[in-house]
């Protein structure tokens, strides 16, 4: 059996990267939407920390923390509005996204 | 570590974090004062800034180990967003009685964007860049929907905050692949190593995604769909702040990254920027025609205006790269002018429509004129500050072309645009002066302080225009640093 290296890392966070992208793109569900959004982050965390794991720099470890923390800042943040646009209409949807128009 | 250096971002965060505290203890009808204390803080800040730091003396020097700078450039737009914040904040104290509640923290927010957009400045790490850069766009997505009662607020918001995060989202996996191939997160390390990946394809790959990132932030086609709606919906001040500030900390950390970090890929890369800044011209003005809402007429317009800018950045020169910082100051005055016009005129309105401007010279000889000369100078008329700012960049993009001949392309195709743009822009003026079937004629009441910020743009707008040789001479020295 082939130790795990970096190249199946790399596979596994195209992987969640592209997922997630599919996932923004399709659903419509604003929670799901956002949902979508945190995996394409945490893909790109993934591939950081495989790739400083095997180059033995530590730099993109510390970026990970970086990420990490500015992503629940942007959680706490978009869930906030969601929940404010679910009080106003009663909805997640992005179909009923539509009052700003020509 | 000299943490002098940073008294620019720390004294901003002190100032923020002092709004939030004093707030605790004042009465809500005293509250909207807090903005005005914002505001002579911000004018303190600036005037230490030109005291204690010179251009000439200042050199470039590091802190946090060399992930943060500062260097003439950096200097340049930390004086640049002053300017900016302070003008919004006056704005922002003339919209306090629309805000329900929390007119505190919209301040506060403010001073903490000002905060991200100095730190982007000084950005020398892909670290600093993205932290600096999230920064301004997490607390965009509250001020963009602090109107949480009305619905195009929060729409606009919700908008922001989805195309946002998946910006950001691909800008991280860019940085990634960059790290992984490069080893390093460091503008200096990069640039210093750069040869040795310039051909590595995911490399390029990854360095495309973090322009994807930035692409967004600048609103530059293909990724500006977000610009008109967000820019409708936000409330005024937030939508000047949007326009002039979050655009010039995208352009700033565009022009650290492509000319300080990976000059040799920029230099591959000048057909694509050459398309991507014509179709952002084309497209920004071409929209902009059947637009009714001023909001977001300005929004396209704003587009065009990133497309403008990007011709300088195509240009691969030190004089188009200038041009960019002059470009930028001009279009600070000229769009927080016309800003403030709507924010006092459209009070009571939802819609902000272009209707809505009709007889307002007989409403306010003042504000009518100040959006007339803000739409002169957008349109690119001499004297005012659009006028040379797009003479330079286009003079940049002719001179490169005796290299390439596809600038010459280049500059037609922004010509047009101009061309293009005349026909909008005086729309809004013929609706001021011209129209017959205005319904309001009440006299606009206009604040003291509010005429001090008009009078500055004014002031700025004619200064650059006519004698633009210490601007010039000024963004010349601050792009030296870059390759």
């Amino acid at each position: 059996m082939t130790p795990v290296g970096l190249e199946h890392y790399l596979v596994v966070s195209a992987l969640l990267f592209a997922l997630g992208l599919f996932g923004v793109i399709t659903r419509r569900n604003l929670l799901i939407i956002y949902m979508s959004l945190e995996l394409m982050l945490n893909a790109a965390n993934l591939a950081l920390v495989a790739f400083s794991r095997f180059n033995g720099n530590l730099d993109g470890q510390i970026m990970v923390f970086f990420i990490i923390t500015v992503a629940a800042a942007e959680v706490a943040v978009g869930l906030a509005l969601i929940v404010a646009l679910y009080r106003k209409r009663q909805t997640a949807h992005v179909e009923d996204l539509t009052s700003l128009k020509l | 570590m000299n943490l002098f250096l940073l008294s620019h971002e720390l004294c901003a965060l002190l100032l923020g974090l002092l709004i939030l505290l004093v707030d605790l203890w004042l009465p809500p009808s005293e509250k909207r004062k807090l903005g005005y204390a914002a505001a002579a803080g911000i004018g303190v800040l600036l005037i230490y800034s030109l005291v204690q730091f010179s251009v000439g003396t200042i050199g470039t020097q590091y802190a946090f180990g060399g992930m943060y700078v500062l260097d003439p450039l950096a200097l340049f737009f930390k004086r640049f967003f002053l300017v900016a914040t302070l003008i919004v904040m006056l704005m922002s104290v003339e919209f306090a009685d629309r805000i329900e509640a929390g007119i505190a923290e919209y301040y506060a927010l403010i001073l903490f964007a000002m905060t991200g957009m100095m730190f982007a400045a000084s950005a020398n790490d892909f670290s600093t860049f993205f932290v600096s850069l999230e920064l301004i766009t997490v607390t965009f997505y509250v001020l963009t929907s602090f109107l949480r009662a009305r619905l195009p607020s929060l729409e606009a918001g919700i908008k922001y905050l989805i195309i946002g995060a998946l910006s950001s989202a691909f800008m991280i996996f860019g940085i990634a692949l960059v790290f992984g191939t490069s080893g390093t997160l460091s503008f200096d390390k990069l640039a210093a190593t750069l040869p040795q990946f310039a051909q590595n394809k995911i490399f390029l790959f990854g360095l495309l995604l973090v322009l994807v990132g930035l692409g967004f932030k600048i609103s530059m086609v293909p990724f500006q769909i977000w610009a008109p709606d967000v820019y409708q919906g936000a409330p005024s001040p937030t939508t000047a702040f949007l326009a002039v500030g979050s655009k010039a900390a995208g352009f700033v950390l565009l022009l650290r990254v492509l000319f300080s970090a990976v000059p040799e890929v920029t230099k591959h890369w000048v057909a694509l920027l050459m398309v991507l800044a014509g179709a952002t011209i084309l497209y920004g003005n071409l929209c902009a025609i059947p637009q009714r809402n001023v909001k977001r007429l300005l929004g396209y317009s704003s587009i065009s205006h990133a497309g403008y800018l990007l011709l300088g950045i195509s240009a691969l020169s030190a004089a188009g790269q200038s041009a960019v910082l002059y470009y930028l100051s001009g279009y600070l005055f000229t769009v927080l002018a016309a800003f403030t016009v709507i924010c006092l005129v459209m009070r009571q309105v939802e819609s902000a429509d272009v209707a809505e401007l009709a007889g307002l010279h007989q409403r306010s000889p003042l504000l009518a004129g100040t959006m007339t000369l803000a739409m002169v100078s957008l349109a690119g008329i001499p004297p005012l500050a659009g006028f040379f700012g797009k003479f330079l960049l286009l003079k940049s993009v002719v001179e490169a072309g005796a290299r390439n001949s596809g600038y010459y392309c280049l500059a037609f195709v922004a010509l047009a645009g101009v061309v293009i743009s005349l026909y909008y822009y005086f729309g809004i003026v013929r609706s001021i002066y011209w129209s017959k079937d205005a319904a309001d004629l009440s006299a606009i009441p206009v604040s003291p302080s509010i005429k001090l910020a008009l009078f500055g743009c004014i002031a700025g707008m004619l200064f650059i225009g006519i004698y633009p040789n210490p601007l010039v001479n000024w963004a010349g020295e601050a792009v030296k640093v870059l390759r």
